[in-house]
């Protein structure tokens, strides 16, 4: 396997000019951005801007039309077991019958056939438990998936992507439909994973919630993207170079909104 | 041994529904486990089409049975996969295989009984040679479900992930929906088409709402199909009952149970 020495050098994901789209039509074109190993890139745009083609295209479920995409070091299709994707939570309601551990566990050697060995077994049982801690769902392990919210459905989700010990995570707007204190929590806990070296992309429409936590914005709109700190990208300058229209950010009490041409239509909350 | 052992037509029944009873609940396990009971009902009714259209060319009945629903499970993997457009794509391919079923029938005037049969389960006709091929179809079947196990319950549990992982969800949802066929088609003999839930639904569902982990739970819906498929079988011994009337009731009451229980927790 390549590059296993180097885990700290090799970028988590690295994009040269790519375009990419589900038909013949790009969502996005000319796209360049480099992710390093444990950090936090919040991902935003509105809706069509591409967040969930680059997701796919990250993946290696679509190929960029054009362009060169290595996930780390290597091509995506490649690098599916160390990469693992996070649904949103309403993504999941087959498994109501089941605990929490249960759940989080059906991830472990999913690639492989057969039935787990004791041994195999005893391995899960740790990732199971340690992946439970590091989003402090500790408490979940023995609860039935019907009695959770939306925060801890989500938090479980986020374990289930850990136990496979990914070194990148996609988390698909893990923050749609939850109250503030649960955001928080899933911020955190997105914030706790870069500690350890994984590179956490994370989408959201809203930039509010990340402001605090994220190193790089990474925004996709009308076809084009931007990288770098959240001054240099949630700005009127390089918004409205990426709109091409004159674009208003407005700053109030740490948080920052977005609006189109200074009028008063708001083009989403920051988003 | 039981008074009931002593004839060979129970020793043979006995023998049937143990392997069947084994089988359809853990296949049945993941059948509720993904929400799949209407397709699983559904196939097992498209099997008696197979049968009566075998029976009307001269073939094998059981052959007939297995040829439609393995048709009609490929035929339900290629249609709707959202969750509402599913349910109707699958209800239209068994209505449409009922109607040919009907005139399946229509045609062949000479012996309704074997319908009957087909319909409701025959397990005290279940001859030697038929347990051996029963006995086989189901280690296959079961085979394979342990050979797809972690994958399966990743697909089942978490789709979007599993396919994101590199995990051929697609491929997995076909070969889940044809092994669903064949156990389906296998079990007709003791349980009739119609009755299909007593094996394949009541017992994984009375278990998960009992056990909310996999391993235990698949243990439990083992020992849960055993007990009301053989109960089934001495009740109606014992009873003068139809056996497959016996085991549906049991299945029914122990279903019953578990959501009551499940209520009051």
């Amino acid at each position: 396997m390549p590059n296993v020495a180097d885990n700290t050098t090799v970028p988590a994901v690295e994009a040269r000019d790519i375009a990419a789209g589900k038909g013949s039509d790009p969502a996005f074109s000319a796209l360049s951005f480099r992710i390093e190993p444990g950090s936090f890139t919040a991902l935003v745009g509105p809706n069509g801007a591409g967040k969930t083609t680059l997701f796919e295209s990250i993946l290696g479920l679509i190929a960029p039309h054009s362009g060169e995409l290595r996930v780390l070091g290597d091509k995506p299709c490649r690098m599916r077991r160390q990469t693992a994707y996070v649904p949103q939570a309403a993504g999941i309601a087959h498994d109501d019958a089941l605990i929490g551990r249960e759940f989080v566990c059906a991830a472990c050697n999913a690639h492989r056939l057969g039935v787990a060995l004791p041994r195999a077994r005893r391995r899960a049982r740790e990732a199971v438990n340690a992946a439970l801690d590091t989003v402090g769902a500790r408490d979940l392990a023995e609860r039935r998936l019907s009695t959770l919210s939306g925060g801890q459905r989500q938090r479980l989700l986020i374990a289930q992507a850990l136990v496979e010990q990914p070194r990148l995570i996609l988390l698909d707007e893990p923050l749609s439909q939850l109250d503030p204190a649960a955001r928080d929590w899933i911020v955190t806990v997105a914030r706790r994973l870069t500690e350890r070296g994984i590179a956490v992309i994370f989408s959201t429409h809203d930039i509010n919630p990340v402001l605090g936590a994220c190193d790089r914005v990474l925004y996709l709109a009308q076809g084009r993207g931007r990288i770098g700190s959240v001054d240099e990208i949630i700005c009127e300058r390089t918004l409205s170079e990426l709109y091409a229209t004159p674009m208003r950010v407005i700053r109030d009490s740490g948080r920052r909104f977005v609006f189109e041409g200074g009028q008063s239509r708001a083009l989403a909350e920051a988003g | 041994m039981p008074e009931f052992l002593q004839f060979a037509f129970m020793r043979h029944a006995f023998a049937a529904t143990t392997v069947i009873a084994l089988m359809g609940a853990l296949v049945g396990y993941f059948v509720v486990l993904r929400r799949q009971a209407f397709a699983s009902h559904a196939l097992s009714n498209i099997g008696f089409a197979g049968a009566a259209g075998a029976s009307l060319i001269g073939a094998d009945p059981m052959l007939g049975l297995l040829a439609f629903v393995i048709g009609a499970a490929l035929v339900m993997a290629l249609a709707g996969r959202e969750m509402g457009e599913r349910d109707i794509s699958v209800g239209m391919i068994l209505m449409f295989s009922l109607g040919l079923g009907a005139l399946f029938i229509n045609l062949y005037s000479a012996n309704a009984n074997a319908a009957i049969g087909i319909l409701f389960g025959s397990v005290f006709g279940i001859d030697a040679d038929q347990i051996r091929w029963i006995i086989v179809v189901s280690l296959v079947l079961l085979g394979a479900l342990a050979a797809i196990f972690r994958p399966l319950r990743f697909a089942s549990l978490n789709p979007e992930a599993a396919r994101a992982r590199g995990i051929p969800v697609r491929a997995i949802d076909t070969l889940f929906l044809l092994l669903v066929g064949a156990a389906a088609a296998v079990a007709v003999p003791v349980i009739g088409s119609l009755l299909s839930f007593a094996i394949f639904i009541g017992p994984a569902a009375a278990a998960q709402a009992w056990c909310p982990r996999v391993g235990a739970g698949l243990v439990l819906t083992a020992g849960l199909a055993l007990t009301q498929s053989l109960g089934g079988l001495v009740l109606s011994y014992y009873a003068n009952l139809p056996a497959s009337s016996c085991i549906g009731a049991l299945s029914f009451g122990c279903y019953a149970l578990s959501r009551l229980t499940r209520r009051l927790a």
